[in-house]
């Protein structure tokens, strides 16, 4: 909302700088977003053109002499040379001339600067390198050098001369304060705020001649969408630019001035914050208002000149025979005030806020009356308003008043009267004030209150619709006391009471821990947006079918390409890599621990944490990711960690793993497969891990416990054995793992593994291949003998001959 | 062989003067001193003489043995010392040229380097852990939250939505409902998580942002005690010497409520173009519990009290750290990473 400084004037004295004002408005909840001068030129000065010479050497431009106010010492004038290519400024004129350094409207700075060999110390300006226009000043709309019509100092600036040197307060409102959408509320809070009393000015009331229901009618169809409509007529209407006091005020506050009879409707638009509207009566049929829901298919051309098609769940303004305005958004061209208006009806109504917001959604417009009717206006404001506009058509000579209110629900509205607790406002703001305190605070803002007892008695004004009788009374009061009495006045405490117990919960523990680790083991950490497209579900090559294709689709979303929620996070950890890739960031290792969601269920999507992990570079292998995961879950303390080969779509199919805890698949991970590395551009084979959080969780051992160190050598062993191709690592270690020995056999580790290249090689048949695997014996009690060791050497080999045939390579 | 013994002290206390090996001392040392030694021998061959001779040509050879070992013994110190010196002259390196890392090390974002740290203060309060579901009830997020359908409020926040039911939570302030409906008061819940909202992503905005609640829930709170708790987080957050100042403002579930500002993290509240000039960051919005959310989700208002906060975690990170731009942080770049 836009609070001219000049308006602010008309009611509040003002004596602080803006900068001050702007400050206490903020303390009281009122943020000034910007502070905008008038007259956003600078450096302009008015001067007196004393000679005008043709250019020596162009003959579109002439060589003024100017009188900018300067004297030297013997009082002698010290006139400087502008060069205009203006031809509309004769010898005498009175004209505004930036000087050097001076920073018009749009930005533009000047400097002299020497034109055709003629040096010019500045520029005559216009309207629009000042910045104004008629509204400002009259004259000052046209495209020319602007002509003062009035005598000035010469030398004094621009701003001073025409009376702009005031500014606008663009202050940002919380929709709670409807009554702020007005210049006269926000006047009576910057009142309050300069320590001042505000005063509602008076509105004569006009009886005028006649019976206006002799010349128009309403009927209110839906009082539920409409349970108020004014209506007054004004005869004899002469149609004109309104004055320029009036087209000022309009103009700071943002509205361009039309003619009298709009202005008047725009004026208590501003003032009071009640959207009004102006109907020539001529064009009503039968001068019969009928406020009813519009039918299905019809159509309204509105001012903006936009035929709209209206539906039955919008209000309608119409007359017996079409609709003539769109409720609260905007009247028809078809009833338009014109320069041959001569009989005009003022309409002030109050819709329902939420049938305004379902048509301005639904048509996508909103206008500064629509904007109002969605916050909400009410009653007694809707009679102001029309009081006040017809104030202003008598005022202002616009026509002729008739007299009588046309209308529904005319009875008057009672005061609400709510009571507030006064131990209880203290007890939310922490003070000790006294109920003659906290009403005095009150009465600065016009809210009248008495104290009766331990209650503070409120008589709600008008306007305050945000304060509630009933539960939420004494925190509406409360806060009204605490932001008038200054937060900066309650000293900060910490709580009391039962005294807690912070917790840092398990899980968020556990993620703290997994992503410490993670972080020493080389990795960055990612927050990946949770938005994905279809598109990216095939580039991850899943089957129809697949449980990742069970997407949330999001109903408005920025674009097909983020209009679902992920179910994983591989997409966006690829997409990382390929930025990182092509920034030439030096880096491989990512990892993201972030939600996904499944529309897999009736009520919410199925939310599950993953913990996605990436890599890629040149010494990176599906071992190397295996490694770090292993770590991982060795340091968490995994339960039972073991790799099957299997996975999803998106794996390299000969180098993928299921992970599993405890026997349940927890997650997978593997090589990318080369389909999707092209798909999202990777040159490089990254590997990919993606793990279940909770899944996770659920088998971790809750607190480790310490096993006493061995008292007891442990005796190391390789053996290479000759096994079919088939056979892998796991095979090996599972049938050791099960093999009955005499000592304990522990760490079983696959080495190496040498494939033949050559049947035969190295004595190796074909079909065949040489693991190589390395693991400790110990005993519990006593050290090992060469006979328990040759012993337990050789039940290996012999469960590994049984289990997987293998031979002992020679 | 008193002379021989004289010979051989000379001969070898002559060589071990050129010696300039441990090799070589070695087989000097047993040249002389060794089972085949020459002085071994000769000690060997006292067995014929008479005692008188015995004595004297004895006390004589240990005399010699005792000084050759001496000087044996002077000679290794020597060698030893010389070989330590020639390797720490062989080992001096420039310790200027630059370190070998094996992996280097990864980064947290900086998201949560702050969730952590306001967690951290929090829970030092007296505050624990809780969070909510991302993709949530409308009547969660909305209703329950003294914001029903058509409450002109719901248009500051531009929401994603499911359907007509779900929407993916726009605020953290979803959670507390859950959490005054489950929880047994009084209770003191942080609660952190990812939000979203209709925000096309510029310079300082993001569509999905992070936010911290606070919820406290209490027979006995006072707005006293939300500034209090309030300026110890930011403090723990931002240094004992940030200021805080609270400014009234609405939100439709608390009330009273204020935002919270803190004394400019670049200028320190002199002014400056971060700040606007005005020397104040806007950080939070606060307010204590409005009665008709504790209604709707089933406490007795006149019992139970309530006070709020929600935290942009972007936000603080970006003034923390300086961030320029608020993409950044979901962007990934290693480069950017690496420098927090």
């Amino acid at each position: 909302m836009k609070l001219p400084l000049k308006w602010l004037k008309d009611h509040v004295e003002y004596k602080v700088s803006h900068q001050e004002f702007a400050n206490l408005m903020l303390l009281r909840g009122f943020e000034v977003a910007d502070i905008i001068p008038e007259m956003k030129a600078t450096g302009v000065v008015v001067c007196t053109i004393d000679a005008i010479e043709q250019h020596p050497n162009a003959e579109r431009l002439r060589v003024c002499s100017v009188d900018i106010g300067k004297t030297d010492e013997t009082g002698e004038k010290q006139n400087i040379t502008i060069v205009t290519n203006a031809q509309n400024v004769k010898e005498g004129d009175q004209v505004p001339v930036a000087l050097d350094g001076a920073v018009l409207a749009d930005g533009m700075v000047i400097h002299p600067t020497k034109m055709r060999g003629v040096e010019s110390l500045g520029m005559f300006c216009g309207g629009a390198e000042l910045g104004i226009s008629d509204a400002e000043y009259p004259g000052a709309g046209g495209d020319s050098v602007l002509v003062l019509n009035e005598r000035y100092e010469n030398g004094d600036k621009i701003e001073t001369a025409l009376d702009l040197e005031d500014v606008v307060f663009d202050i940002e409102l919380t929709p709670n304060r409807t009554d702020c959408q007005s210049i006269l509320g926000l006047c009576r809070e910057a009142a309050s705020a300069l320590g001042q009393r505000f005063t509602e000015p008076e509105i004569k009331h006009i009886e005028g001649v006649g019976d206006a229901t002799e010349y128009a009618e309403v009927d209110v169809l839906n009082d539920t969408l409409c349970p108020r409509y004014l209506a007054r007529v004004v005869t004899d209407l002469k149609v004109e630019p309104s004055p320029s006091w009036m087209q000022l005020r309009l103009k700071l506050a943002g509205l361009r001035p039309i003619n009298n009879i709009v202005d008047i409707t725009n004026f208590v638009l501003l003032e009071y914050g009640h959207p009004m509207h102006a109907f020539d009566l001529s064009c009503i049929t039968d001068g019969h208002i009928v406020v009813r829901n519009a039918k299905q298919g019809e159509t309204v051309t509105a001012l903006d000149g936009k035929e709209r098609e209206v539906s039955n769940d919008m209000l309608l303004i119409a007359d017996p025979t079409k609709g003539v305005g769109i409720a609260g958004v905007m009247g028809g061209l078809n009833s338009e005030i014109t320069d041959e208006t001569k009989v005009a009806l003022f309409e002030s109504a109050v819709f329902l806020p939420e049938n305004i917001r379902h048509t301005t959604r639904k048509l996508r417009h909103s206008t500064d009356s629509s904007v109002r009717f969605c916050k909400g206006v009410e009653p007694v404001n809707a009679e102001k308003a029309i009081e006040r506009a017809i104030e202003l058509v008598y005022e202002l000579g616009a026509g002729k008043v008739v007299g009588g209110l046309i209308g529904t629900c005319e009875e008057k509205i009672e005061p609400r009267i709510v009571h507030a607790d006064i131990k209880h406002v203290n007890a939310i703001l922490n003070t000790d004030l006294s109920g003659e305190k906290m009403a005095e605070l009150l009465a600065s803002i016009n809210i009248p209150v008495t104290v009766e007892g331990d209650k503070l008695r409120i008589e709600v004004p008008h306007f305050r619709t945000d304060i509630e009788s009933g539960l939420e009374t004494d925190q509406d009061i409360a806060e009204e006391v605490g932001r008038l009495y200054g937060y900066d006045n309650i000293p900060p405490t910490l709580m009391n009471g039962d005294t807690f117990r912070g917790k840092l919960g398990e899980s968020f523990a556990r993620e703290d821990e997994i992503k410490d680790l993670l972080c020493s083991m080389g990795f960055m950490e990612l927050y990946n947006y949770n938005f994905t497209s279809p598109q990216e579900y095939d580039a991850l090559l899943l089957p129809a079918d697949d449980e990742k294709r069970q997407t949330v689709r999001l109903r408005n979303p920025f674009g097909e390409d983020q209009s679902l929620m992920r179910t994983t996070l591989i997409g966006g950890l690829l997409r990382t890599l390929r930025l990182n890739a092509n920034r030439k960031s030096g880096q491989g290792r990512f990892f993201e621990l972030g939600n996904v969601h499944f529309n897999n269920n009736p009520e919410l999507p199925e939310e599950r944490r993953l913990l996605g992990i990436v890599c890629t570079g040149a010494d990176e292998s599906f071992y190397t990711l295996k490694g770090v995961v292993e770590q991982l879950f060795s340091v968490l303390g995994a339960k039972q960690l073991r790799f099957e080969r299997g996975g999803g779509e998106y794996l390299h199919p000969g180098q993928k793993a299921h992970i599993l805890l405890e026997g349940e698949c927890i997650g997978e991970m593997g090589g990318v497969h080369p389909k999707v590395l092209k798909s999202f551009e990777l040159e490089k084979s990254a590997y990919i891990a993606e793990i279940d959080f909770f899944k996770l969780l659920s088998h971790l051992v809750a607190v480790k416990k310490f096993r006493p160190l061995p008292k007891f050598p442990l005796v190391p062993r390789d053996l290479a054995i000759v096994v079919d191709e088939a056979v892998e690592a796991q095979n090996i270690i599972d049938v050791i793992a099960a093999a009955k020995t005499a000592a304990i056999v522990e760490n079983v580790r696959v080495f190496d593994v040498f494939y033949p290249k050559t049947p035969g090689e190295k004595g190796i048949p074909e079909g065949k291949k040489s693991m190589a695997f390395r693991f400790e014996l110990r005993s519990e009690d006593h050290t090992l003998n060469d006979e328990e060791i040759n012993r337990t050497v050789n039940q290996i080999l012999k469960a590994l001959k049984f289990r997987l045939d293998a031979d002992l390579r020679s | 062989m008193l002379e021989e013994l004289a010979k051989i002290r000379e001969e070898a206390l002559k060589r071990l003067e050129s010696i300039e090996t441990e090799a070589e001392l070695t087989e000097l040392n047993v040249n002389i001193l060794g089972r085949n030694g020459a002085l071994t021998g000769i000690l060997r061959g006292m067995s014929k003489l008479s005692p008188e001779e015995r004595a004297a040509l004895g006390k004589e050879a240990n005399e010699v043995k005792q000084c050759l070992t001496a000087a044996f013994d002077e000679v290794k110190a020597r060698l030893e010392a010389n070989a330590e010196e020639a390797r720490i002259k062989a080992e001096t390196i420039d310790v200027t040229l630059p370190g070998v890392i094996g992996t280097p090390a990864g980064r947290l974002s900086p998201l949560t380097l702050v969730y952590r740290q306001i967690r951290d203060a929090l829970i030092g309060l007296g505050f624990t852990t809780y969070e909510g579901p991302e993709v949530e009830f409308d009547d969660n997020n909305f209703t329950k939250l003294n914001l029903p359908l058509n409450h002109p409020s719901r248009d500051m926040q531009d929401t994603f939505y499911v359907d007509d039911k779900v929407l993916l939570r726009t605020h953290t302030s979803a959670c507390e409902a859950r959490a005054l409906m489950t929880l047994e008061p009084p209770f003191r819940l942080v609660i952190p998580g990812r939000c979203f909202r209709v925000d096309e992503p510029d310079a300082s905005h993001s569509p999905i942002f992070m936010q911290m609640e606070g919820l406290v829930v209490d027979r006995n709170l006072t707005i006293a005690d939300l500034k209090g708790t309030i300026d110890a987080f930011v403090k723990a957050v931002f240094g004992e010497t940030v200021k805080t100042r609270f400014r009234p403002s609405y939100f439709p579930f608390t009330e009273p409520s204020a935002e919270v500002d803190i004394s400019c993290t670049i200028c320190g509240g002199r002014g400056c173009s971060s700040c606007k000039g005005t020397g104040w960051m806007e950080i939070l919005g606060c307010g204590m519990t409005n009665p008709h959310e504790i209604e709707n989700c089933g406490l007795d208002p006149h019992e139970w009290k309530g006070m709020a906060f929600g935290v942009g975690v972007d936000r603080v990170a970006c003034l923390k750290y300086g961030i320029n731009d608020i993409r950044l942080l979901y962007e990934g770049d290693a480069r950017f990473l690496r420098q927090l």
